[in-house]
């Protein structure tokens, strides 16, 4: 009916069609979790970074993995442990004895598509050796400044903070990742059809099967559409005051970051071409809100001792907003 | 052999050291010479006046004043007494009256509990029937009016007005919330300006409803965030839309 009366402003049959293949693709080996695709494929859209925590085996790394291979471009994977340094990660000059000069070694953080495993078991040190890379990609050693290619994504796993061996990452780095997807358990339905599929040997097999939809140009071609989207001036501000809200709430120790208002509204724009659409509503910001807050604030000590959740103080906070209409 | 005198001379040494000693030390048997003291003694009394004031301070009063029982005491014997039957009970009654009077006064005692825990229930906002469940009833948020208030906005003549202007965006706003305004007299959805226009979808029970609004919550979307530019045309499709929407009651 919205076809009949209006005509489509922006051409998205080749988003829509890349989204379909991916999510079909995934869709043969990861059992349930839509949500959590659906805001990974956003959050690529977005140009952001994506935090996936979730408790072990519930196929965190599987799905990130996944969705790499769904796009054609150079694609490094990097463990981090307690004893990882800085230049593990960025790269480190070496004396070539030939040429008697330094050369840079670059690390297996250059690359398209990032995944960087059990993010939190690296020490402090080493996080900050991302700061740069996530925010302005680039890294700069020795005096030199290396620019990443496009497009460049860090998709990040972690075990929730609880978890023995863990620490909790800098409130710097968990602002540069646009979303934080928690992966929940499946249900019992979707623990069966695992299981059947792993009984029948079909995971492996359709492991081997996958190719890629998109190519890294593709990526950087379909960014710019998205981020081209149109958003109304009002749902603009209901962002602002939104976020806004969120640093005067009694509940709140620490609120979102101006870094916060621009992830909803990008992220927001990407849920939308996802969804068909060329334009926002004030159901996508609503949507991506609690992916892109929820590791961004810090709750107060009493309202962590009463076990409060940081989702359910940005639902407290997006009851407080009126929606423009 | 040098080894050998220096032994013999440090013993002799030692020797002779003990034997002085032994030359200066008094003999205990030695009888003490006993010396009288003839000085004058002269006596002193305390400072009559000194002593008048350290008794007239507190820090020197070391006499417990008894006192009488406290005001917080004296409530308690006479809000004790209120319930005492040992009165009635030491009337020579039967053992089955003095059972019961046994029975009134622990009645009498529960209920004044039961009160005061009602009491301090209702003065805090317990809501008893959800204290035991995990999860507390969702909070109503109190209705808030900003801009508007859609209850009073006579929405035929503000659309018919809007029209007339050409603002055909503004019109298909009117008529949807004109549409959200009906839908709340009609008890279907519960009307906050905090909820999106998802949360009114889903709250209508009746599937076919739902779809219809659905519908109609899409073609406002197009024209009111979307900016999509409509003509008469147009409008008089959505407004048709609108118009055959039926709302039945809840």
């Amino acid at each position: 009916m919205e076809d009949e009366l209006f005509e489509q402003r922006t051409d998205l049959s080749k988003l829509s069609n890349a989204v379909e293949q991916i999510k079909a693709t995934l869709a043969k080996i990861i059992v349930g979790q839509h949500e959590s695709i659906d805001l990974l494929i956003a959050g690529i859209l977005a140009d952001g970074h994506i935090l996936i925590e979730g408790v072990p085996g519930v196929a965190k790394t599987l799905t990130a993995k996944l969705i790499a291979r769904s796009i054609k471009s150079q694609y490094s994977r990097i463990q981090f442990t307690p004893d990882l340094m800085p230049s593990d990660i960025l790269g480190t000059s070496v004396f070539n004895p030939k040429t008697t000069e330094f050369e840079f070694k670059h690390g297996p953080v250059f690359g398209n598509i990032i995944l960087i495993d059990e993010i939190n078991r690296a020490p402090a040190k080493t996080q900050s050796a991302l700061f740069e890379v996530m925010e302005e990609r680039q890294v700069t050693i020795d005096g030199q400044t290396y620019k990443m290619q496009e497009p460049f994504t860090v998709l990040a796993t972690q075990n929730p903070v609880e978890h023995e061996g863990t620490y909790r990452l800098p409130e710097a780095q968990l602002d540069r990742f646009i979303f934080k997807i928690e992966v929940k358990y499946p249900s019992l339905d979707e623990e069966i059809t695992i299981l059947t599929q792993q009984h029948q040997h079909k995971t492996a097999e359709q492991l081997l099967d996958i190719q890629p939809v998109l190519s890294g140009e593709d990526i950087v071609a379909i960014r710019q559409q998205v981020l081209g989207l149109h958003v109304e001036e009002k749902l603009l501000v209901y962002v602002a005051k939104l976020i806004h809200e969120s640093r005067n709430n009694k509940s709140l120790y620490l609120g979102g970051s101006p870094r916060a208002s621009l992830a909803i509204v990008n992220a927001a724009k990407a849920i939308a071409a996802i969804r068909g659409r060329d334009f926002v509503t004030p159901d996508d910001i609503i949507y991506v809100a609690a992916p892109v807050l929820r590791h961004r604030i810090m709750l107060t000590p009493d309202k962590e001792m009463e076990g409060a959740s940081p989702d359910d103080i940005i639902a407290q906070l997006i009851q407080k907003i009126e929606v423009p209409r | 052999m040098l080894r050998h005198l220096s032994f013999f001379l440090i013993f002799s040494l030692g020797l002779l050291t003990n034997c002085f000693a032994a030359k200066n030390t008094p003999h205990p048997r030695q009888k003490a010479v006993l010396k009288s003291d003839s000085s004058t003694i002269v006596v002193r009394n305390f400072d009559k006046a000194a002593l008048k004031s350290y008794s007239s301070q507190n820090d020197f009063k070391y006499d417990e004043v008894e006192s009488g029982p406290s005001l917080w005491t004296r409530f308690w014997h006479w809000f004790w007494h209120l319930f005492d039957f040992s009165k009635l009970k030491n009337y020579k009654t039967g053992g089955w009256l003095a059972l019961f009077l046994t029975f009134l006064e622990y009645l009498a005692i529960g209920v004044c509990v039961a009160a005061l825990v009602f009491f301090i229930i209702k003065l805090i906002g317990v809501d008893m029937a959800n204290i035991f469940r995990r999860k507390a009833s969702p909070v109503i948020l109190p209705y808030t009016e900003t801009l508007e208030n859609i209850h009073e906005i006579d929405f035929d003549e503000q659309i018919e007005k809007a029209v007339s202007l050409h603002n055909y965006r503004l019109a298909v706003r009117l008529l949807y919330l004109k549409c959200l305004k009906q839908l709340s007299e009609a008890a279907l959805i519960q009307w906050q300006p905090e909820k999106s226009n998802n949360a009114y979808i889903n709250e209508l029970n009746n599937a076919d409803q739902r779809m219809v609004f659905k519908l109609l919550t899409r073609q406002f979307e197009y024209v009111w965030y979307g900016e999509f530019i409509i003509d008469g045309a147009i409008f008089t499709n959505i407004n048709g839309s609108f118009q055959n929407f039926k709302i039945l009651p809840a």
